[in-house]
């Protein structure tokens, strides 16, 4: 066995999305969906030091691996994009909290781009449904591996290059008078409008479910106080409060979403 | 392995690291990694007399080589930290000694959280008075940036408590000696410094600033240079100890500070990029004394050949 963090493999999906697999164990025995690791690229440098934070796509906890799925936006996921296997990073996890859709509803997974990575490990409970949004066919990825999962995937693109043109919000109340007798638990990860939009047709529509819902990350741990939400607060007087994505998410229940402003 | 006790005047530590407020929460979010008492003394985030939202987001960005942060004192207010149960009654039991970091909006608030947790002391060694966070608009940097002011804030907080106070100093003032011997006039038992230098960085795409709050407070292995220099002008202009701090990562950083005159330090940023970062920087500072063959860590404060 590699020591933990050791880079396995390090592939290029299409574009500027990569699958990064590490050596980790104990990462890959607890891991669960929704949940992410926290990934300091390169320790021997202090011109940037701070680690970045990737949702958890799939594991294999009998080869005690762990893969994550990144698009390359800037110098951190650059410097992650160049490494070749062998390559150690020093990688804490598995953080913060995970997706949890009842044994008798139908898992939905409503993605924006590599969000789909996000809820991946959804496929191994029932069979259930994606529905992903992306800006043109260029930004669709996982799906492939959704479909061999059994997942009925559905797509929408702004520019109508990949599925319907529109938004993956619009998918949502087709799939409900598709299938209209069925129980559905919407699991969503993408950029923060589209789940804004989501929680309010979600709601509207009285279906539940829990949104993945984060922002720029430091400590990764709950001491920081970068990377807060709002989530409804009865008890504050603005009706509100800041929540920490990293600790008391990324996962919030649909209830406790603040669609406020 | 060397003694690594040391004494702060009115208290003593078993190490001379401690965490720096803010970037260690209130123990709790640690306590999974290791036994928080192994420290020198937890340091937590700031509390007022009432909960705070803190600013908006983004608040932090990195740059090189360090963050900024304009976190703008997110907290629960004193009385849920006192009574809340991942608070103060988590510290109590897990045998950390504990320093609280205060601040207030008016002078008169500042005086009056040190008095609710004096009124509780049980299990607080300390109260670190916060009059330099760069990111509030009201209290923080005015009062640690206006000589007066910041005299005001800790002779009212040494009449409201008989705690041990420790001052924490900002950077962003023309000597910083000056405030830190208004604190040791006005009964403050020690000094720490420093806080984050005000800072600012743009998205030259959107031509706008990173963080929402337009500034932020600047921290990490770049302020480290600066902050030493501080706290070697200070050692030399007060006679209460000072907590040296300001991109301490490693323990050979922290040596460097007990060197230019503080008797004990604190590790913040570093927590970010390794939770085990406190830990290190006590073994670091151990394994220094023994290479030189120094039996105690006080016998290198202030010890420039």
């Amino acid at each position: 066995m590699d020591t933990p963090g050791t880079m396995i493999g390090n592939v290029n999906l299409k574009g500027d999305y990569y699958a990064a697999a590490f050596c980790a164990p104990e990462i890959a025995a607890k891991a669960r969906a929704g949940q992410f690791v926290h990934v300091r690229i390169d320790d021997t440098r202090n011109d940037w030091i701070l680690r970045r934070p990737f949702s958890i796509c799939d594991t294999d906890p009998e080869k005690g691996t762990v893969t994550i799925v990144y698009k390359v936006v800037g110098k951190g996921t650059a410097a992650l994009s160049g490494l070749r296997p062998g390559s150690i990073c020093d990688i804490m996890g598995p953080l913060g909290s995970c997706f949890t859709p009842p044994p008798d509803a139908t898992p939905v997974a409503v993605c924006g781009g590599y969000g789909a990575a996000a809820t991946f490990m959804l496929t191994r409970g029932k069979k259930g449904v994606l529905l992903l949004g992306a800006r043109s066919e260029a930004d669709v990825i996982l799906t492939d591996k959704y479909e061999k999962a059994g997942f009925d995937v559905r797509i929408a693109t702004n520019d109508g290059s990949a599925g319907t043109r529109g938004f993956v919000t619009e998918l949502v109340p087709r799939l409900l008078s598709e299938r209209p007798e069925e129980k559905f638990f919407f699991c969503a990860c993408g950029p923060h409008p589209m789940l804004m939009a989501l929680a309010r047709l979600l709601r509207e529509l009285g279906q539940s479910g829990q949104l993945s819902i984060d922002h720029r990350m430091c400590c990764g741990v709950g001491s920081c106080f970068a990377c807060v939400v709002k989530v409804n607060d009865p008890g504050s007087a603005d009706g509100w409060r800041y929540a920490r994505s990293c600790a008391e998410g990324p996962v919030f229940n649909l209830e406790d979403v603040y669609t406020g402003d | 392995m060397a003694d690594l006790s040391v004494d702060l005047g009115k208290f003593q530590l078993k190490n001379p690291v401690m965490t720096a407020s803010g970037t260690f929460g209130y123990g709790f979010e640690y306590s999974r990694y290791y036994d928080i008492s192994r420290l020198g003394a937890v340091v937590v985030k700031g509390i007022r007399m009432t909960p705070s939202h803190g600013n908006p987001t983004p608040r932090v960005a990195e740059v090189t080589g360090g963050m900024l942060n304009a976190i703008g004192l997110q907290g629960p207010g004193v009385e849920k930290f006192l009574h809340g149960k991942d608070y103060m009654p988590f510290l109590r039991k897990s045998g950390a000694t504990v320093i609280v970091n205060i601040w207030g909006t008016t002078v008169a608030e500042y005086a009056e959280v040190a008095s609710r947790l004096g009124a509780e002391r049980e299990g607080i060694t300390a109260l670190e008075i916060n009059i330099s966070c760069p990111n509030v608009k009201a209290g923080g940097a005015a009062f640690g940036t206006d000589l007066k002011l910041a005299a005001q804030v800790v002779s009212a907080v040494r009449k409201a408590t008989t705690l041990p106070l420790i001052t924490k100093l900002s950077p962003n003032v023309t000597r910083i000696s000056d405030f830190a011997r208004a604190a040791e006039e006005n009964g403050s038992d020690a000094v720490s410094l420093i806080n984050t230098l005000s800072a600012m960085c743009i998205d030259i795409e959107t031509r706008r600033p990173v963080l929402a709050n337009k500034t932020g407070g600047l921290s990490g292995p770049a302020v480290k240079p600066v902050a030493l220099r501080m706290v070697y002008e200070t050692a030399q202009a007060v006679r209460i100890p000072i907590i040296g701090m300001g991109g301490i990562m490693t323990g050979n950083d922290a040596v460097e500070f007990l060197l230019a005159g503080a008797s004990a330090v604190a590790v913040g940023t570093a927590n970010f990029v390794d939770p085990f970062a406190p830990l290190k920087v006590i073994d670091g500072i151990d394994a220094y004394l023994d290479r030189h063959g120094f039996k105690s860590v006080r016998d290198i404060v202030g010890a420039l050949a």
